[in-house]
C-alpha cells in the first residue's frame, strides 16, 4: 500500500464574469459564456411579492405561471407543446416568495427560435378557459399530494406555526384549497396584465455562447415587448412576522405512522445580514449537511435513527428561516428531538478549529464544480437577480469565508439559534405527545392531517 | 450531431479498466468506479445485500477510518456517493484536481482492504440506517410501493429483477459479518470494476495514478456469470390491486422491454417516449388534455442487461373518474400505436427531446464520468457517450412501431392500481 498522498491546494475561485446588456424595453440581460455547455440555460425572472396577490385568490401568480404557455395569441396550448417539443427545449414556470421565474433549456443551435416562445408565453398568453380549468383542477390534486406526503406536510405546518397568521408567508405560496377554488379566468388575466411586463425583469442566458451575439438575438427576440400596464409592487421592507406563539410543538396526527418527518427551525437571515451571508452556509454544513455533520454524527451514525437530516438557511428577500429536516424511526421521535435541539444548540457554545475549516472548504472548494454547468451558473444568477443581487455576491462570499473563525460563526449564529425552536413532527401523535410535553421546549398542539 | 470528448482506455495486469477522459474546463477531477455487482446478483432470502454493503463501504477499511471517507474528502472539497442499483453498484467523487490521488488511495483502501474494518457494530448501525432509508423511500410515502410491486408483476419469480435492490429487512437482519466477507471475496476486486476518470488530468496521469494505487490490489473478485437470457414479452395481463390512504387512484402499466444498449431497446423506449413520456405524448394529449380524465401522464424506461428491460407508464387518475375507464382509453393508444406507429412529428419530437436531455446529462463532469463507466462495465462500449445520439437517430419510424408491436400490447402489459380508499372506510 502506498502512503496516503499529499493534498495541492487549489486556486482561488471566482464565479464567471458576465456581459451585461440593457434590451431596448428594459430588460436587463446578463450573459454567461461556458465553452462546452452545449445546452443553453435562460432563466427569466420578474422580482414580483406575493403580497401582490388578492387575499381571496391567493395562489393565482402560480396558477398564472403555469398557464403561460397553454395558448398565446398565435398558437393553441397543443401547438404551443408541439413546437417547444419539436425545437428540443424544456421549458418550466413558477412562482417563489420572491417573484416569478421562467426557465428554459436548449441546445445551442435552437437559442433564437427559443427566445422567440419565450417571449410569446411571457407576452401573449391568452389563458383559454377550459386550460384555466385544468389547472386549477391539477392545483387542488396537487394540495392533496402534499397534504399526503409527509416532508410536504410539515414544511405546510411549519410555516402555518411559525409565522403570524395574518402574514402571506404563513400560508402556502401556490395557495390553499379554498383560494384556488376562487379563482376566475378573469382574475388571471387581470393579475398577468397589471404584474407582469418587462419592467424589472432579468434574463439570464447562459451556455456555450460563441459566435452568437447574444446582445443583439435577445434585442430581437425580447427586447420589443411592452406592457403599458404593467404596475410594480414593492415587496415589504421587514420580513415577516414571526408569531408570538411560535415557540411550541406541533403534531401533524397519523396513526400508525413508521416514521415520524421533523422540521425544527427558527428565523434566520436574508442575504443582506449585519456580518455578512459567509457564515451561513459553513454553519448549516457543520451542524447538518453531510453524514459527517453533528446532527447526522449522532442520530444517523450513532444511533442509526434515521437515513438522514439537513440544515439549512433558507433566505427570502427579507429575513429567513434556519430549517432542519428529516425523518425519524416512530420509536426514537421522543429522543430524536430532544437530541436534535441539543446538537443544534450546541452551535453557540464553539466550534472546533477543523470543523470551521472542513465547512469553510467544502462551500469555497467545490464552488468551481458547482458552478460548473450551464444550468447551475443560470440558476445561480437568477436566484440573486430576484433578489436585487449579482453574481460577485456568489464570488464575495467565497472570499470572506476564508476567514471565518469559531468566534465568527458563534456570532452569526447566535443572531438567530435563541433556543426558541418551532418544531413540527408529522407521525403517531398518540404515542409521544405526553412525551414531547415533558421536554419543556413549549406548549405541545395536536392537529389532523 | 457527433460527439467527440476524448476517450483513452486501458486495463492493468490486474483485469481494472481504467478510462480517462480529460477535460480542462474545470480543475477538478471526477472519479467513478462501477462493480459488477447489483440486486440481480443476490439470490432468494439474501436480498438487499448489495445495498447493504455499499452502506459498508463508508464505515472504514484498512487505512481509513469510520466515516472518515465522506469527512476528508468533502473537506478537501469533494462532492461524492455511491448508489447501488439492479445491475451494479457505483462509487463516485469530484475533487479538486489536487486531491484526486487522495481519492484514489482511499478508493482503492476500500476496495481492495475492506474487510479488515467490517464489524458486527458498523453492521448493526448500518442496517438499521438502510431500514430508515427503506421507511423513508418506500414505506412512509404514499404509492411508495408501487414500484416495488411493479417489478414483482412484470419479472418471475427469481428473476434476477424480480426483486427490489432495497431487499428485503428479514433478509438484512439476517445477514451477519461472514456474509459481508463472502460477499465482498466474491464481487470485488479490480477484475470485476471500471474505474472511470474525467477532468482535469493527462491519460498519462490518470493511467500512472491507477498503476499506482489499484495497482497493487489482486484480482480477487469471482468471475462474473453471464447474462440471462432475454425473456418475451408478458403472454397475458398481469394485474395487482391495493387499495390504500392514498390521495387518488394511479396505475402503473409495466411492460417488458428489450435488454440495453440494442437497437430494438431504442425503439421500444422511442415508442414509450410518444405514447407517455412526452409532453406532447398521445397519453398526455388525450387523457390529461382533452378528456381532463387524469391529473398527470409520465412514462420510463429503465435499459437493464439481465435479459430485460422494464417500461412503464404512469397514470395519475382525477377525481372523480373510473380507473378501470381511464385504462381502457389508455389501451385503445397502445392499440393505436402499435398498429400505426409514430408519425413523422413525433419522432422528430421524440429525438429533440433526447438530444436535449443527453447533452444536459453529458455536460457535467460527474454524469459523463458515470455514462461511460456504465457502458465500459455492462455493455464493452468505451465510445457510447459519443456515438448514443447518431444511433438513436439512425432509428426509423418503422422500428418504433415494430418495438411497439412486439413489446407494447395491451395483452403484454401488468398494472399495478393503486386505489383510494373509500371515504367512510378510511375515516
Amino acid at each position: 500500500m502506498n502512503a496516503r498522498p499529499d493534498v495541492i491546494p487549489p486556486q482561488p475561485w471566482a464565479f464567471p464574469e458576465p456581459t451585461r446588456h440593457v434590451l431596448g424595453n428594459g430588460i436587463s440581460l446578463v450573459a454567461y459564456d461556458i465553452p462546452g455547455q452545449y445546452v443553453v440555460s435562460v432563466r427569466t425572472v420578474l422580482p414580483l411579492p406575493l403580497s401582490a396577490e388578492p387575499r381571496e385568490v391567493e395562489g393565482i401568480a402560480a396558477i398564472t405561471s403555469r398557464l403561460l404557455d397553454e395558448g398565446t395569441a398565435r398558437h393553441t396550448s397543443e401547438e404551443f407543446a408541439e413546437l417547444l417539443e419539436r425545437k428540443g427545449i424544456a421549458l418550466g414556470a413558477g412562482m417563489t416568495d420572491s417573484g416569478l421565474s421562467v426557465d428554459l433549456d436548449v441546445p445551442k443551435r435552437r437559442l433564437s427560435e427559443a427566445l422567440d416562445l419565450l417571449r410569446q408565453t411571457l407576452a401573449d398568453p391568452v389563458f383559454p378557459q377550459a386550460e384555466v380549468t385544468r389547472h386549477l383542477k391539477t392545483r387542488l390534486a396537487e394540495i392533496e399530494q402534499e397534504r399526503a406526503m409527509a416532508p410536504h406536510r410539515a414544511a405546510r405546518e411549519f410555516i402555518a406555526t411559525f409565522f403570524d397568521g395574518s402574514d402571506r408567508a404563513s400560508r402556502p405560496s401556490a395557495g390553499t384549497a379554498e383560494s384556488v377554488s376562487a379563482i376566475t379566468r378573469e382574475a388571471i388575466v387581470d393579475f398577468h396584465r397589471r404584474l407582469i411586463g418587462p419592467q424589472g425583469m432579468t434574463v439570464v442566458i447562459a451556455g456555450d455562447l460563441s459566435g452568437l451575439d447574444v446582445g443583439a438575438l435577445a434585442d430581437e427576440q425580447l427586447g420589443g415587448w411592452q406592457s403599458q400596464a404593467q404596475e410594480r409592487v414593492e415587496g415589504s421592507a421587514e420580513p415577516p412576522r414571526r408569531s408570538p406563539e411560535a415557540r411550541r410543538i406541533v403534531l401533524v396526527d397519523r396513526p400508525g405512522s413508521v416514521q415520524s418527518e421533523l422540521s425544527v427551525g427558527c428565523a434566520g437571515p436574508d442575504r443582506r445580514v449585519e456580518g455578512g451571508w459567509a457564515a451561513y452556509p459553513v454553519l448549516a454544513f457543520v451542524l447538518g449537511g453531510s453524514p459527517s455533520a453533528r446532527v447526522d454524527a449522532v442520530l444517523r451514525e450513532e444511533k442509526g435513527y434515521t437515513y438522514g437530516i439537513r440544515s439549512g438557511f433558507r433566505p427570502r428577500r427579507r429575513g429567513g428561516l434556519f430549517l432542519t429536516t428529516g425523518s425519524v424511526r416512530a420509536d426514537s421521535t421522543v429522543e430524536s428531538v430532544r437530541l436534535l435541539l441539543e446538537i443544534l444548540e450546541s452551535g453557540r457554545e464553539g466550534f472546533a478549529e477543523d470543523e470551521v475549516r472542513a465547512g469553510v472548504d467544502f462551500i469555497s472548494k467545490t464552488a468551481p464544480g458547482r458552478f460548473a454547468t450551464a444550468d447551475a451558473v443560470a440558476d445561480e444568477a437568477a436566484t440573486l437577480a430576484l433578489d436585487g443581487l449579482t453574481t460577485e455576491f456568489t464570488t464575495g462570499n467565497l472570499t470572506a469565508m476564508q476567514d471565518l473563525d469559531s468566534d465568527a460563526l458563534v456570532r452569526a449564529y447566535s443572531r438567530w439559534a435563541d433556543g426558541e425552536w418551532t418544531v413540527v413532527v408529522v407521525g403517531d401523535a398518540s404515542l409521544y405527545a405526553e412525551q414531547l410535553k415533558e421536554l419543556g421546549r413549549g406548549d405541545v398542539t395536536v392537529v389532523p392531517n | 450531431m457527433p460527439l467527440d470528448y476524448p476517450i483513452h482506455e486501458k486495463t492493468l495486469a490486474n483485469g481494472l479498466r481504467v478510462v480517462v477522459s480529460p477535460d480542462t474546463s474545470v480543475p477538478n477531477v471526477t472519479v467513478n468506479l462501477w462493480v459488477n455487482v447489483g440486486s440481480r446478483h443476490e439470490s432468494p432470502g439474501r436480498t438487499g445485500f448489495a445495498h447493504l454493503f455499499e452502506h459498508l463501504m463508508f464505515q472504514g477499511s484498512r487505512n481509513v477510518a469510520s466515516g472518515e471517507h465522506f469527512a476528508r474528502l468533502m473537506a478537501e472539497g469533494g462532492r461524492l456517493n455511491a448508489t447501488t442499483w439492479f445491475d451494479r453498484t457505483n462509487y463516485f467523487e469530484t475533487v479538486p484536481r489536487g486531491a484526486y490521488e487522495l481519492a484514489l488511495w482511499m478508493e482503492a483502501d476500500r476496495h481492495g482492504h475492506l474487510l479488515d474494518a467490517v464489524n458486527q457494530e458498523n453492521l448493526d448501525n448500518q442496517r438499521d440506517v438502510v431500514k430508515e432509508e427503506k421507511r423513508q423511500r418506500y414505506d412512509n410515502v404514499p404509492y411508495g410501493h408501487a414500484l416495488i410491486e411493479t417489478y414483482a408483476a412484470v419479472f418471475p419469480p427469481e428473476h434476477p429483477y424480480h426483486h427490489p435492490t432495497i431487499g428485503s429487512m428479514e433478509d438484512l437482519d439476517a445477514a451477519s459479518v461472514e456474509d459481508v466477507h463472502a460477499f465482498f471475496r466474491r464481487f470485488y476486486g479490480p477484475n470485476n470494476t471500471v474505474l472511470t476518470l474525467v477532468g482535469d488530468l493527462t491519460p498519462e496521469e490518470g493511467f500512472a495514478a491507477a498503476e499506482r494505487y489499484f495497482g497493487p490490489l489482486p484480482a480477487s473478485a469471482e468471475p462474473p456469470r453471464g447474462n440471462v437470457d432475454q425473456l418475451g414479452p408478458l403472454t397475458e395481463p398481469v394485474r395487482v390491486e391495493r387499495v390504500e390512504d392514498v390521495p387518488n387512484d394511479r396505475l402503473h402499466v409495466a411492460f417488458r422491454m428489450p435488454v440495453d444498449n440494442t437497437e430494438e431497446y431504442f425503439a421500444a423506449s422511442l415508442a414509450l417516449d410518444v405514447i407517455g413520456g412526452l409532453g406532447t405524448s398521445r397519453l398526455v394529449q388525450r387523457l390529461v388534455r382533452r378528456e381532463q380524465v387524469a391529473n398527470a401522464v409520465q412514462a420510463h424506461s429503465m435499459g437493464f442487461v439481465d435479459g430485460v428491460s422494464l417500461g412503464f407508464i404512469v397514470l395519475d387518475i382525477a377525481d372523480g373518474q373510473d380507473p378501470d375507464e381511464v385504462e381502457s382509453r389508455a389501451v385503445e393508444e397502445l392499440e393505436r400505436f402499435a398498429a400505426e406507429g409514430p408519425t413523422a412529428v413525433e419522432m422528430e419530437s421524440a429525438l429533440a427531446q433526447a438530444e436535449r436531455s443527453w447533452l444536459h446529462a453529458l455536460a457535467s463532469q460527474e454524469e459523463r464520468a458515470d455514462a461511460i463507466s456504465q457502458h465500459v462495465l455492462l455493455h464493452d462500449d468505451l465510445q457510447f457517450i459519443n456515438t448514443y445520439l447518431d444511433r438513436l437517430t439512425a432509428i426509423t419510424a418503422a422500428q418504433v412501431q415494430a418495438a411497439a408491436e412486439r413489446w407494447l400490447q395491451p395483452h403484454s402489459r401488468a398494472v399495478v392500481a393503486h386505489l383510494a380508499e373509500a371515504e367512510e372506510e378510511a375515516a
